[in-house]
């Protein structure tokens, strides 16, 4: 095995090692994303107005709280599933005849331009 | 149930989670619902009476998406929150796959061969012993149209007893006596169209923002449009509907006939009632005899703001501002459910809403109804218009009705003398009877008495000692414990059939998927038990569901409910029909009793002497203006049970949770039943948010949980109904109206404490 042969698969091994602990790391950021255990004694809305009032106080001023449409019809139930994101999918079985065709868009979703909570056009 | 409430969730969570594999809404796979490969199937929702139209999305056989049919007028592509899990239902894990007999105490499977012939011979075997009034059918404003027809047919004509009840009897009776008594015929004059043309808004005994949510949208989005539009609500408790409202009177619990009466008589006071149009349609009668208009304004002389206030807990100042926006406005619409029908007095409610349109003028017009809100998807189509309550025959027809017997008895072919011209058994009735051993058998069709009924506990005796067969799609359930016969029943998306909703529409809904396990559609479960009870010549013809539905609308023909022209064929490519609809291209009919509809544009000249309105199920087309009592409820509070308890849905949940509790997104929102209490009452009694608190009634006490809101007014206690576990019907009262035999489920006494 030559010197340069020797040299590459070195640096092929670190390479391996990076990409692999990046992995790792975001595999770690996607466990850190999903939801804490939850009590399901309570409603989702029982614990988020404390923990994230804001929010709500958005969500309750939207066109989905006036109509009450929960935490759970874009986020799941958060223990079979739970979508941290929410995707375009999600609004597309309620909002059938939309005016705008995100998939006309590229890659724009409806929460490319909608905050995903007061639901107010932001772009 | 053999489960607890959270191995029940996390159980029917894990099933939806498994049967959804690789077809829920999974963020970032923005083609997998909508791909080409997904075959989208035009339907309609399985639970309110709203009618909405969704698009089934099904691939390799599976429903795997809903929905909402932008080309639906009633919803236009919106849905609430239960129809948008619809299709998690369709596999949940508490469906019955398989029939079952009990045997020595517990379910064992069987063929459906054994479970048929094993009914048929004790159905038999009863009605040889007993004769054919010991045998009961209880069904459902759920079944289809289709569904309901055989199981009149089954009843009524070939067994020969009119023991055949469903539960609309429990949410729409009052409703239905209502419109007889008033308008002399059943169903709405307006349809939906009305909401975007009215000026006013009148929600009375009606949660509209969680009952109705897409038509809540609709009032919604007119006030928006609209900022003179303004909206009433009479309720005794606060609710998201009152996010839009104007002005809100909170009567006592069953405390507002009076203000009807005080808004009748200061609309006629100051000038607000519509003289020519009184001249023209309407009479005055009180219980006993007919009024003159002077009479009937007598009668109201007693109806001062003051008294009402005094009667209803309502400040007399908000009873005037109401009756003044009533009058003021251009267009009315009222809007109702079980705040007024499940009421001892619902047809007396009923009819003094609809008093208030009629001396206004404000019926009839676009923007101007006297609107009843269905609970079911089909009470309406199935049920009131198929006749499948124990004094009706198909097509607005009577069993007292000797003509009637015999145009159903030809159409049936069966004899006329089967079918008997008395009534029988109303379902309070009904299921007082099989405690009694009266009734020794009974078929109970896609619902759940065991846990609906009023005074649950008290009719448990009649289901556990008489033989009991119960269809369902769903298992187990409140019912199916006390059931000898479990048949598993084919669910939504797994069958065809017309749905009728609210608004006179007629929907139809494909098969788009085979049925379950060894699921079967209802139609055919009572058609080849039928036949296994003897009666092969009337019931081998229908080989299909448009042989029921072709049937079934050749008796519409020349009634008021004509559906001679909604086919198959037809209702296949359209968002639905609304009756009258007399010919394959006639397109349906906005509003009755008018320009318009067919039977008013049929009418001599002679006997509409140039009215515009003619209600031609009234003699002279005269609409009745009635002057009835007021009346409290049966059961008023007192120093022992100083509360007056009222039930209700939320939003996320629907009936007794058979469906919505097996979607994991709905149970995570609303997890569990809990008594609303004012804080001033939670205060004096040393009760705070989350305690466990005991209600008790005459009847029944329950441990639940405390939320202390103010929702109810001090002195009234909300407890939504869903729960199996938390089962509120052994607590409210079986009381019932005398006319339409509506149990009083919205007012009883209690008491609460600390647990």
């Amino acid at each position: 095995m030559s010197k340069t042969t020797k040299w590459l698969l070195a640096v092929a091994g670190v390479l391996i090692i990076i990409f692999s602990l990046q992995f790792n790391l975001q595999a770690d950021d996607e466990k850190e994303e999903k939801h804490p255990e939850v009590d399901f004694t309570q409603s989702c809305m029982e614990c988020h107005k404390e923990v994230t009032p804001d929010i709500v106080r958005d969500w309750e001023k939207s066109k989905h709280g006036v109509m009450n449409f929960g935490c759970y019809m874009c986020h799941g139930d958060g223990q079979v599933e739970f979508y941290r994101k929410p995707s375009t999918e999600t609004c597309l079985s309620c909002h059938t005849g939309e005016p705008v065709d995100a998939r006309k868009g590229g890659n724009l979703q409806c929460f490319s331009c909608h905050n995903g909570h007061s639901l107010k056009f932001h772009q | 149930m053999g489960l607890t409430r959270r191995e029940f969730i996390k159980t029917s969570a894990a099933a939806a989670a498994a049967a959804s594999l690789g077809t829920s809404l999974i963020p970032g796979a923005a083609s997998q619902l909508f791909a080409d490969s997904t075959k989208w199937h035009k339907s309609v929702c399985r639970f309110c009476g709203t009618g909405c139209g969704v698009m089934v999305g099904e691939r390799d056989g599976k429903v795997v998406a809903v929905k909402g049919d932008n080309l639906n007028t009633i919803n236009k592509g919106h849905l609430c929150v239960k129809g948008f899990y619809l299709h998690k239902i369709v596999y949940s894990d508490t469906r019955l796959k398989h029939p079952m007999i009990k045997k020595d105490g517990k379910f064992q499977r069987v063929s459906w061969d054994e479970a048929l012939n094993f009914v048929a011979e004790r159905f038999n075997s009863i009605r040889k012993q007993y004769g054919p009034d010991a045998l009961a059918f209880y069904g459902s404003g759920q079944a289809e149209t289709e569904e309901t027809y055989m199981a009149n047919k089954l009843y009524k004509g070939c067994i020969g007893t009119n023991n055949m009840e469903g539960n609309p009897r429990l949410c729409m009776a009052s409703a239905v006596g209502g419109y007889l008594t008033s308008l002399g015929l059943d169903e709405p004059v307006g349809t939906y169209d009305d909401i975007e043309q009215a000026e006013f808004f009148m929600l009375i005994g009606s949660n509209t923002a969680e009952c109705h949510p897409i038509l809540f949208e609709r009032i919604i989005r007119r006030k928006h449009q609209n900022p003179n539009v303004k909206i009433l609500i009479i309720d005794p408790r606060k609710t998201p509907t009152d996010q839009i409202t104007d002005l809100h009177l909170f009567p006592k619990p069953g405390y507002d006939l009076a203000i009807l009466h005080a808004m009748a008589r200061i609309i006629i006071k100051e000038g607000y009632a519509d003289e020519q149009f009184i001249k023209e349609n309407v009479v005055f009668k009180d219980n006993k005899k007919d009024l003159t208009f002077e009479e009937y304004k007598q009668f109201l002389e007693k109806y001062t703001p003051e008294y009402a206030a005094n009667d209803s807990g309502v400040p007399a100042e908000d009873i005037v501002a109401a009756a003044r926006m009533f009058g003021r406005a251009k267009t009315a619409m009222s809007m109702w459910t079980m705040g007024i029908n499940q009421r001892t007095r619902g047809v007396w409610a009923n009819n003094l809403i609809t008093n208030l349109h009629l001396l206004t003028g404000k019926i009839g017009k676009p923007g101007c109804d006297s609107f009843s809100l269905t609970g079911q998807p089909n009470a309406c189509g199935g049920v009131r218009e198929g006749g499948g309550l124990c004094h009706l025959l198909p097509a607005h027809r009577s069993v007292k009705n000797p003509k009637h017997r015999e145009e159903v008895a030809k159409v049936w072919d069966v004899p006329v003398s089967n079918i008997q011209p008395k009534p029988g058994k109303h379902t309070i009735a009904m299921f007082e009877a099989l405690n009694k051993g009266e009734i020794k058998g009974i078929f109970i069709l896609c619902t759940n008495p065991a846990q609906s009924l009023p005074n649950a506990a008290k009719y448990r005796k009649g289901l556990e000692e008489q033989f009991v067969v119960v269809s369902e799609s769903f298992f187990p359930t409140a019912t199916t414990k006390y059931a000898d016969v479990v048949l598993p029943a084919a669910f939504w998306t797994e069958k065809e059939g017309v749905y009728g909703c609210t608004e006179r529409r007629s929907q139809y809904m494909p098969k788009i998927v085979e049925p379950l396990g060894e699921a079967r559609w209802d139609a055919f479960i009572l058609r080849d038990l039928a036949i296994r009870m003897g009666f092969k010549k009337e019931f081998e013809k229908y080989k299909t569901a448009e042989d029921i539905w072709n049937e079934y609308i050749s008796l519409t023909k020349g009634k008021d409910m004509d559906l001679s022209g909604a086919t198959y064929r037809r209702l296949k490519k359209v968002r639905g029909l609304r009756w009258p609809v007399p010919s394959e291209d006639h397109p349906g009919t906005y509003k009755r009793y008018v320009q318009g509809d067919p039977l008013f544009d049929e009418l001599p000249r002679e006997k509409k002497k140039g009215r515009w309105i003619y209600f031609y199920g009234k003699p002279e087309g005269k609409a009745v203006v009635w002057a009835r009592p007021d009346k409290g409820p049966e059961e008023p509070t007192d120093e022992d049970y100083p509360f007056a308890l009222t039930t209700g849905r939320v939003l996320e949940h629907w009936h007794t949770a058979t469906m919505t509790g097996a979607v994991p997104e709905l149970n995570r929102a609303v997890p569990k039943a809990y008594v609303e209490i004012h804080p001033e009452d939670a205060k004096r009694l040393k009760i705070s948010n989350k305690d466990q608190v005991v209600i008790e009634t005459r009847r029944g006490s329950l441990k639940i949980e405390a939320r202390v809101i103010d929702r109810p007014e001090p002195g009234t206690l909300f407890v939504p109904w869903h729960w199996e576990e938390w089962m509120i019907n052994n607590l409210t009262i079986d009381a019932f109206d005398p006319g339409s035999k509506e149990p009083e489920y919205k007012v009883c006494a209690a008491r609460i404490k600390k647990a």
